[in-house]
């Protein structure tokens, strides 16, 4: 669908909007079920006072507004102040964009190429590839405890890398 | 420190957060875990089982009478929060696309009010043959103004009293809508809020019980003030 155009109902404002909500959602939390309840709640709040002869662009940039404020409530419950937010100035957002992903992978690939051997191996292991902590410690050939010291201490080295080149 | 840790644990079973403290010396660690763990290939699909759910939910909450699936605390106060804040955010550029600025009450939308008078009777107002598919129908009982309306061949009946102040409101036949000449709040013929700019929820129109009867349109309205 095109920025000018309307949606017919809110059953298709739904449909073509829950899953790139859920994308850039799942982007700031990294949790599927946190993903989940945001978007929930995205929609509840939003569809109700959405007109649905809104235009489509008018209609992604209030569910983004919205997102960005679900997401800054669910920092605000858990942690007590925001660790990720939504951009102020996003882009106009594609439902049938699926680059975010491969831009995340390749952010992720960025911060493990600058790790020492062990450090990216745990972390692609245990993050990227979704390991147990006996799976990953059988592929490197250590204890199930060197791998839990492993992976804190890589997180801890990949954030120092994150925040010096920037992602 | 051992909130973090926590923090990483639940990103990598993939379990929500309960209120943790952590040192915010940590946050960058825990802005990587999620940067890594959301760029796992594929994770960021959404479940097909999840979409269908929350449709029906929504399905529930956008139907008119009060939503059949109850809403949790926790997301009843993050919807007011987020209506208020978001509507605050938008500011002027997105007034158009909103039908409210006003704060919901707990428990939107609200449930339509049925005027059931204690000592009523059923009153022709309309001959059926002058009301057909589509089309609606002002009456006033004296007690009582009203439009009638046939949709889905189901007669239904709405008052016709604005519920913000109390002015009459204005039949426009080709919108199927009830415009207040006051406010500017309009209602659906059967009484739903389509839009209205004012700082205070407005509750749908009460409905009033209809039904057609040997040709002819009644209402379950109180005796006329007449006699």
């Amino acid at each position: 669908m095109v920025g000018a155009e309307a949606y017919p109902n809110w059953e298709a404002i739904y449909r073509n909007n829950v899953g790139w909500v859920y994308r850039m959602l799942f982007a700031k939390v990294g949790s599927r079920p946190d993903a989940e309840d945001l978007t929930t709640e995205v929609f509840l709040a939003a569809l109700g006072p959405l007109r649905t002869s809104a235009s489509v662009r008018e209609v992604r940039s209030y569910l983004v507004t919205t997102a960005r404020t679900v997401l800054a409530d669910h920092w605000r419950r858990t942690l007590g102040r925001e660790i990720t937010t939504l951009d102020e100035n996003l882009a106009e957002p594609e439902p049938e964009d699926s680059g975010g992903g491969l831009d995340r992978l390749a952010d992720a690939e960025r911060i493990l190429a600058e790790l020492p051997e062990n450090y990216r191996a745990v972390l692609r292991l245990r993050y990227l590839l979704g390991h147990s902590l006996k799976d990953a410690a059988g592929a490197m050939g250590v204890t199930v405890g060197n791998v839990k010291v492993l992976q804190h201490r890589a997180l801890k080295a990949a954030a120092r890398i994150a925040e010096r080149i920037g992602v | 420190m051992f909130g973090a840790r926590r923090f990483v644990e639940n990103l990598l079973h993939q379990r929500r957060h309960g209120r943790l403290r952590v040192d915010p010396a940590s946050d960058a660690e825990l802005r990587t875990a999620i940067l890594l763990r959301s760029a796992r290939v594929g994770a960021d699909s959404v479940r097909e089982e999840f979409v269908s759910s929350l449709h029906q939910r929504l399905a529930a909450e956008m139907g008119e009478g009060p939503a059949s699936v109850p809403l949790g605390r926790r997301t009843l106060i993050v919807r007011l929060g987020v209506t208020a804040a978001a509507s605050a955010a938008v500011g002027a550029g997105l007034d158009h696309v909103l039908t409210s600025h006003a704060e919901p009450t707990p428990g939107t939308p609200q449930p339509a009010q049925q005027l059931t008078p204690d000592d009523g009777g059923w009153t022709t107002v309309a001959r059926a043959a002058d009301l057909p598919e589509g089309s609606s129908v002002r009456f006033d009982l004296g007690t009582v103004t009203g439009f009638v309306t046939r949709t889905h061949n189901q007669v239904r009946a709405v008052s016709g009293v604005c519920t913000h102040l109390g002015c009459q409101l204005d039949l426009d036949a080709p919108a199927r809508t009830l415009n207040c000449p006051c406010h500017g709040a309009t209602f659906s013929v059967t009484g739903a809020v389509v839009e209205h700019r004012l700082r205070v929820p407005l509750p749908p129109l009460p409905r009033i019980e209809a039904r057609e009867v040997d040709g002819a349109i009644q209402v379950f309205a109180p005796p006329s003030s007449g006699g």
